[in-house]
């Protein structure tokens, strides 16, 4: 071990130097990359390649639990990989349970020990799938609970466990809807849709609904659900009225680029404060459960785009800003102080099991970004062709700006 | 009017012991050209390549800032000039600034000579949309009958394109971008650039090579050869790495090939690894060929994978020519080496040796004329060019390499 971490550190340094930048990367001790896609891989278990983007990831115990999206035509997969082992264990092709899907990039949602997701289907006006799925260390078991609108997606999830509820936002005409798990009752609102009126202003800035679309939902300490809707607004489903509501205030805009506004992830910290990214400018928000008020907490890099948040063991909120056409950068942002610190562009040894020394890996485009139940591991999901895992330990976070 | 400069080689003639003398190569075979009319020049980055229906060769040379010379040498009147500066022959604006051709210069079907180019320097992969940030890379050409240089457009924003190969049957171009290691084609007759994904990670291969087949090929992060395969346009990735030598770190594997030779005759392609190792490649139409380990670029007291060779070339006497060093890596202390090896016996030996201030680094990848003659990139090191540039101060210079007979200058 002791070897390989020097093998590892000569390498990393020869790397700095060969790329002969001004900058040091952040690779905390214990960091490291699973290959989880590969293709034509020979004997080794392998995602191939187009059917790859980790666009749902979940933490269960010593599991990474991931959901695909592959390319028109083709199918996507769930899989698991394990932390200790640092290796992808089981692959799921979805198509085994329900033909026809392409993307499981709603996210998931945990009731008990079930992950919860839903798929988008092949070509347009073909519905997306609800589906249950559970994993014991060896397979998964995948139920198909149905299309929950006739013709649509299923473009964001989030579950209240507690309520046994599964909340979702349609594909590709935005409306939220609720699923009861015990009934599988389904109740939409439209006010979340797009309207004719708002594609016409979306067509102005050449936005298509996937742009525009909020990306993910969140379900807070109370039962509400958050997310967003268009143009730039926030909306709460409050489960105590069974009604919608639309925040006064708006997602943070940077002046002249409203249009790009949508919540791109969510975060509820332990004192039960919503935070969330706006994919618009990479702005970080957090909303007062309680006043509803809006606070713009600025953006940690220069880029647009924050598609993912998770709280770490230390309380403080980690994530990823930027994506294409410039590319991510891990983040720390300590809710007490309002400070953030860039860690910059994650590089981290893969593990590549008949190579002596590992590969430095560098994750450009992240598509989803969760914690481990311990909140001590954040676990990074590629967006790429042959997307793999990044693992990072909160342990190795800086308490002050680094480098 | 002829504006080339030979210039007095300082070649070192000492051999080290265990490594048998090459009496028969000498100064003599070898001829170095300077740029003309381009002062602040610093360096060349493989950015060379023939043209076999006109007879010349195509260089491009920069300051390592934002300024690159496009240079042909006309091998029968031996005479080199400047073609014109980039910006002004591809109409860039300064925000679409250039830091270099990293790519080969490589010959199309219709006789058009096309490259890549790239940022090259830290403000290219961090700024971005700043004022001083980089736009990204362009594919472009340049077509000696009319001397007429075409854009041929933009590949990914930010993104360098740092080589690229050609397909011999159709023209398309296969591109790496960096830092993101995307791979690009660049289909020629709709115009359009196609993003086939991220192959590569952190130090992406710089080198892309083409067969006789109408293939291209680059290599991933595992070293294996992947391949844009003419007849079927499909993407293949061949499931064993190209070889290497045990214990070869992770660092040197993920940059890969640094540089190919091809024999034209056969259709044989030569490679060689940042892990220091030759391959003989034998390229199929359908799926991948046989590949050969012919053993190491060098026999030193260094670890077998830790001689850098960023070039390689094709004697008309069937032998390998490459010049080891570069990027403060020798493998005799400051000096380089220009090798021959024998892939018949695979034996290989030093030819030549040079200190740092006559050759510092050569790129270059099979380039040679009808001749025989084998043409590099060459780069020096010179102290008055300290402000200049990433990569180290050097001043830059063309190489003519005959192995088999002296060259006249």
């Amino acid at each position: 071990m002791l070897n390989r971490l020097l093998l590892l550190s000569a390498a990393l340094l020869l790397c700095a130097a060969q790329a002969r930048a001004e900058y040091t990367f952040f690779t905390p001790e214990g960091a490291f990359a699973v290959e989880v896609s590969l293709e034509n891989p020979g004997p080794r278990l392998r995602l191939p390649i187009y059917r790859n983007r980790i666009t749902s990831l979940a933490a269960q115990g010593d599991w990474a639990i991931g959901g695909t999206t592959a390319q028109e035509g083709l199918s996507p997969f769930l899989f698991a990989v394990s932390l200790s082992a640092q290796e992808l264990k089981v692959a799921h092709d979805l198509t085994a349970d329900i033909p026809g899907q392409r993307a499981i990039r709603s996210g998931f949602g945990r009731v008990g020990e079930a992950l919860y997701a839903g798929t988008i289907a092949q070509g347009e006006g073909a519905g997306g799938h609800l589906i249950k799925t559970t994993f014991n260390g060896k397979e998964f078991a995948v139920e198909d609970l149905g299309i929950p609108l006739e013709g649509e997606g299923i473009f964001a999830l989030t579950a209240d466990p507690e309520r046994r509820m599964l909340y979702g936002i349609s594909f590709p005409h935005g409306k939220f809807f609720s699923y009861e798990i015990a009934s599988a009752r389904v109740k939409v609102f439209d006010e979340t849709a797009i309207t004719k009126e708002q594609h016409g202003y979306y067509h102005r800035y050449a936005l298509t609904d996937e742009d525009v679309l909020s990306r993910a939902l969140v379900v807070d300490k109370q039962g509400r659900v958050w997310g967003s809707r268009p143009v730039n607004r926030i909306f709460y489903y409050d489960p105590a009225t069974d009604k919608l509501v639309t925040i006064e205030e708006e997602l943070p805009t940077v002046w002249g680029r409203r249009p790009l506004g949508r919540a791109d992830s969510w975060a509820v910290a332990p004192d039960g404060t919503i935070y969330g990214g706006n994919a618009g400018d990479g702005q970080l928000f957090r909303i007062d459960p309680v006043s509803l008020r809006v606070s713009n907490l600025g953006k940690p890099i220069m880029s647009p785009r924050m598609p993912g948040l998770a709280f770490g063991a230390d309380g403080r909120l980690y994530g990823i800003a930027g994506a294409l056409p410039g590319y991510a950068h891990f983040f720390v942002y300590n809710t007490a102080s309002g400070d953030y610190i860039d860690l910059g562009n994650p590089r981290v040894p893969l593990i590549v099991p008949e190579v002596d020394s590992e590969f430095p890996w560098r994750g450009f485009q992240i598509a989803t970004v969760t914690a481990t139940r311990d909140g001590k591991y954040i676990l990074l999901g590629e967006d790429e062709s042959l997307s793999q895992l990044i693992v990072l330990p909160v342990d190795g976070a800086p308490a002050q700006q680094w480098p | 009017m002829r504006v080339i400069t030979g210039i007095m080689l300082l070649v070192l003639a000492a051999i080290p012991a265990g490594i048998s003398s090459a009496a028969e190569i000498s100064a003599d075979n070898i001829r170095f050209i300077e740029y003309p009319n381009f002062p602040d020049a610093h360096s060349t980055w493989g950015s060379i390549g023939y043209s076999s229906q006109h007879d010349k060769v195509f260089i491009g040379v920069t300051n390592h800032r934002d300024k690159v010379g496009l240079y042909e040498y006309d091998v029968a009147a031996d005479n080199i000039r400047l073609l014109g500066f980039l910006p002004e022959l591809a109409h860039l604006r300064p925000w679409q600034w250039q830091g270099k051709i990293h790519s080969r210069i490589t010959e199309g079907p219709d006789g058009a000579m096309y490259f890549s180019t790239d940022g090259g320097e830290s403000r290219e992969e961090f700024l971005m949309n700043h004022p001083q940030g980089y736009n990204g890379g362009y594919f472009m050409r340049w077509d000696p009958a009319g001397n007429r240089f075409t854009n041929l457009g933009n590949g990914l924003r930010y993104e360098s394109i740092k080589d690229i190969t050609i397909d011999r049957l159709n023209g398309n171009l296969l591109g790496i971008s960096y830092p993101q290691g995307h791979l690009l084609l660049y289909d020629q007759e709709r115009n359009d650039v196609r993003d086939l994904g991220r192959v590569a990670s952190d130090h992406i291969p710089r080198v892309l090579f083409s067969d006789k087949f109408g293939n291209m090929y680059y290599d991933d992060w595992r070293q294996r050869l992947v391949k844009y395969e003419h007849d079927t346009r499909q993407l293949l990735f061949n499931p064993d790495s190209v070889a290497m030598f045990a214990n070869t770190p992770g660092y040197r594997i993920i940059t890969g090939i640094t540089g190919f030779a091809e024999d034209k005759q056969t259709g044989l392609i030569y490679l060689v690894t940042y892990s220091s190792k030759l391959i003989a490649f034998y390229p199929s139409r359908l799926g991948f060929g046989k590949m050969v380990d012919l053993g190491g670029v060098y026999d030193g007291d260094k670890a077998p994978y830790d001689y850098y060779c960023p070039n390689l070339s094709l004697g008309a006497n069937g032998k390998l020519y490459y010049f080891i060093g570069g990027h403060g890596k020798y493998a005799i202390k400051d000096q380089t080496v220009l090798m021959e090896f024998d892939p018949q016996t695979r034996t290989k030996r030093i030819v030549l040796r040079f200190p740092l201030d006559t050759i510092s680094e050569v790129t270059g990848h099979g380039v040679a004329d009808s001749v025989g003659n084998l043409y590099f990139c060459g780069r020096r090191r010179a102290a008055g060019a300290v402000d200049v540039g990433e990569s180290g101060a050097s001043r830059p210079f063309m190489i003519i390499f005959n192995p088999t007979r002296a060259i006249d200058g």
